[in-house]
């Protein structure tokens, strides 16, 4: 348990940017809790499914799969004490610090790495799903899935060209998955 | 009727309507607590939106701290807070268990991969629309790179990346900003 809060405050601490810069830390975080790259990609599938934010929806899925329900509470809360951490000590020195230049320079590098993190596990993912590989030195089990691909394909045109809905998405795709079986 | 009460219903109803986090609630947030409710002021509702993102910690939280803080003092931050998380965190609980119960076998197998291939499509359209607006200059193009080649070889783990990132970031705005004063002088 301590363990789970450590990974979450750290996750919190270095949480610069959102959600998806998050989402590197928790899938680094994740696999020291034994979680695969799979149930990982299943936690992006239920973010985009589940309202909320993504830390919040992460934390918990984590947390339950790990230790379960009170794991999924302690993790929840703790990802959020860096929140009611800094914001009353800012309102309360607000006239001191007013433009926050050191919290904006770390952004400015945080926000490039991230893209870059997060462009990272969509490779990784992609690899194992599409490619057999579980990372992109094990050339052994090579193999094309071509429903995965397609579907691949097809969401990642869908959702990044018109902003299809996330949850007929992974309909879409869970019901591709499905007919694919039975052809 | 209750600050603290107000405080709750409104962030429970956003948390609970709105996808994927971050500012995504803001406009409900707006209609209630400013329009209806007149607990804030426009201005810093959106003054504490733009300082929530600059903030560590996850966004929709901090902007709930903000306005929750300044409405009602300490029990309204934190009653804001459990409302905004408070909605994410028992759905996900809820259908967590149900994955959990889900066999990984057969169909079920079969549906779950090409859900995967969905999240993989999901994480690569994040990254692309992230860049666009995130690599306009040299040195965010090789921050990127080097995080994406460190990671996808396993060299090195993401938290010394984001720190190394953030270390870099505080460097380049301080070096911009001297530069900057030294053609001032010069003039």
């Amino acid at each position: 348990m301590i363990k789970l809060i450590l990974a979450f405050l750290k996750i919190g601490f270095l949480g610069f940017g959102g959600g998806y810069a998050m989402l590197s830390l928790i899938f680094q975080e994740s696999k020291t809790f034994g979680l695969t790259a799979m149930q990982f990609a299943d936690l992006t599938a239920l973010d985009g499914i589940i309202p909320g934010p993504i830390a919040i929806n992460s934390a918990t899925y984590v947390g339950q799969l790990y230790a379960g329900l009170p794991g999924a509470i302690v993790a929840t809360l703790v990802v959020c004490v860096p929140s009611l951490l800094f914001i009353p000590l800012y309102m309360h020195f607000e006239e001191k610090i007013k433009n926050n230049q050191l919290f904006s320079g770390i952004l400015r590098g945080i926000k490039p790495a991230s893209v870059g993190l997060i462009l990272a596990i969509g490779l990784t993912l992609l690899l194992s799903t599409v490619l057999g590989m579980p990372d992109i030195l094990h050339w052994a089990s090579f193999h094309v899935d071509y429903v995965n691909l397609f579907v691949l394909g097809l969401v990642l045109f869908l959702d990044y060209k018109y902003h299809v809905n996330p949850v007929i998405l992974i309909l879409l795709a869970g019901v591709i998955g499905g007919v694919a079986f039975y052809l | 009727m209750n600050k603290n009460w107000l405080l709750f219903k409104v962030y429970f109803l956003a948390g609970a309507f709105t996808f994927s986090g971050g500012l995504a609630m803001l406009p409900v947030i707006e209609r209630d607590l400013v329009d209806k409710y007149k607990l804030i002021s426009k201005e810093d509702l959106y003054e504490y939106s733009t300082l929530s993102n600059t903030f560590p910690g996850v966004i929709a939280v901090n902007s709930a701290c903000f306005v929750g803080k300044k409405v009602n003092g300490v029990s309204g931050m934190l009653i804001a807070a459990f409302g905004a998380i408070f909605p994410a965190f028992a759905l996900m609980l809820l259908a967590t268990v149900l994955y959990q119960l889900i066999p990984q076998e057969g169909v079920f197998l079969a549906v779950l991969k090409t859900v995967r291939a969905a999240s993989a499509a999901f994480l690569l359209s994040a990254a692309f629309s992230l860049a666009k607006y995130n690599l306009r200059d040299l040195p965010s193009l090789l921050i990127a790179g080097a995080c994406l080649i460190f990671t996808i070889f396993n060299l090195v783990d993401a938290p010394k990346l984001i720190i190394a990132a953030g270390i870099i970031g505080v460097w380049l705005t301080y070096s911009a900003k001297n530069k900057n004063n030294q053609k001032g002088a010069t003039k």
